[in-house]
């Protein structure tokens, strides 16, 4: 499955600690696009425009800012918010999902974003029985090839239309494949239909 | 998948210096028509130098540069009638070259892998390869001619009423999918023996198309989609 790349935006005004924070993020293995906002009203036009999943904040951009920030909290439930915490600020963690130092090792930062990326996670769990179709997946993969519509599968299987949708997305989910004449060629290199009954 | 970029242009930045960072600008200098000499230009003097709209090309350069489009931006009639031939030109870019360049390394393939396989992988190309010609014939003979008219003003009565941005946008197929089938296919399912290079260069064929056509559809969908909505309400109004 194509795996969408995480969107992250920086909110940080020092383009030091920015460029370092994107050092870290480019050289692991998250998939993510990487913006910038160097302030409050920025990251609230970006949130608009993009669709982001985390935001990495200074949280000294929230300070007397709490109806915005509030405000953004609002209107953007699944964005994700994890502070760097500069150690001088004791109320500062309390507006974010997570924070870390500028001390801490890559490895651990790369793991709290990892942690804060639900989508991210209920993905990898799918990875695992990725490819692996089952019978009853394998039987409809077979009626797409062989041309079939829907309703000639659900009746020849005797199963509704309504679950052959289902098991149509998660071929595709599983496979990486969406078309009908691409499914044709998935299913001869897994040897699931014989190459010889296919017209060429 | 995508070029990883952070640097945003802006119109004081040396062209020849926004190529080193991201050289797919080279392709997008071409749908515009510049030359690649660009000298010691900044995006600023070569816009002024080839009659394009700063703006635009700002904006379309950052959208080559991996940052999202910048919805409240508004353009000129001028500026659209740039796009349009910046869309046309990426056309040509696609029929000409970038399909025919593919189609020959999948052809050159099947010669040197005679199993069946390939057989089915090439109908598969030529079957994608033509709906695409149909779906470009489509936006160059009836979507752009559209527009033009919509931007120049020109009421001849010969406009067909029934046609308007929206129904564009809907007739917007995904060209992409099967692209994306077709990469998939190789990477993960189809065996071939060795053929390393020739693979590679397939590779990274549908690699640049592929960045190509999605910058392309963001044009479409973040430019000139919105801009053609909002003449036709002010002209309805």
């Amino acid at each position: 499955m194509h795996k969408s790349p995480l969107h992250i935006v920086i909110l940080e005004s020092s383009k030091i600690i920015f460029e370092g924070l994107h050092y870290i993020l480019f050289q692991s293995e998250i998939n993510c696009r990487i913006y910038r906002a160097e302030n409050l009203e920025e990251l609230s036009d970006l949130l608009k425009t993009e669709n982001i999943d985390i935001a990495i904040a200074n949280p000294l951009h929230f300070v007397n800012r709490d109806k915005e920030v509030k405000r953004i909290r609002k209107e953007f439930p699944s964005l994700s918010i994890m502070g760097i915490d500069f150690g001088m600020m004791q109320k500062a963690v309390t507006d974010t999902d997570s924070s870390f130092t500028l001390y801490d090792t890559p490895e651990h930062i790369i793991n709290l974003l990892t942690r804060l990326d639900k989508r991210n996670k209920s993905l990898t769990n799918k990875t695992d029985e990725s490819e692996n179709l089952t019978k009853r997946e394998i039987e409809v993969l077979t009626g797409i090839v062989n041309g079939k519509l829907n309703k000639e599968i659900a009746e020849e299987l005797n199963i509704s239309i309504h679950t052959v949708v289902r098991h149509r997305k998660n071929i595709t989910t599983k496979t990486g494949i969406r078309s009908q004449s691409g499914l044709t060629i998935y299913a001869i290199s897994k040897k699931i239909v014989e190459i010889e009954d296919i017209e060429i | 998948m995508h070029h990883f970029t952070t640097t945003k242009m802006s119109p004081s930045m040396k062209v020849a210096g926004q190529i080193d960072a991201n050289p797919r600008l080279l392709l997008m200098l071409q749908h515009f028509k510049v030359d690649f000499r660009v000298r010691d230009l900044t995006v600023s003097q070569l816009c002024k130098e080839y009659c394009i709209s700063e703006t635009l090309f700002v904006d379309i350069a950052n959208l080559y540069n991996g940052f999202g489009a910048k919805k409240n931006h508004t353009y000129t009639k001028n500026d659209l009638l740039q796009v349009i031939d910046f869309l046309k030109n990426s056309h040509h870019y696609y029929r000409f070259e970038m399909y025919p360049q593919i189609k020959s390394y999948i052809l050159k393939l099947q010669e040197n892998h005679p199993e069946k396989e390939l057989k089915l992988l090439e109908k598969f190309f030529n079957e994608y390869f033509t709906e695409v010609r149909e779906h470009l014939d489509y936006e160059d003979n009836v979507a752009f001619p559209y527009f033009i008219k919509l931007l120049q003003n020109i009421d001849d009565g010969d406009t067909p009423q029934e046609y308007s941005s929206i129904e564009y946008s809907e007739h917007h197929t995904d060209i992409e999918l099967k692209l994306h089938d077709l990469k998939n296919l190789l990477l993960k399912y189809v065996k071939i023996d060795n053929d390393l290079d020739l693979r590679r260069k397939l590779f990274f064929a549908l690699y640049e198309l592929e960045y190509d056509l999605f910058v392309h559809s963001l044009i479409e969908e973040s430019i000139l989609i919105p801009s053609g909505v909002n003449i036709e309400k002010k002209e309805n109004a």
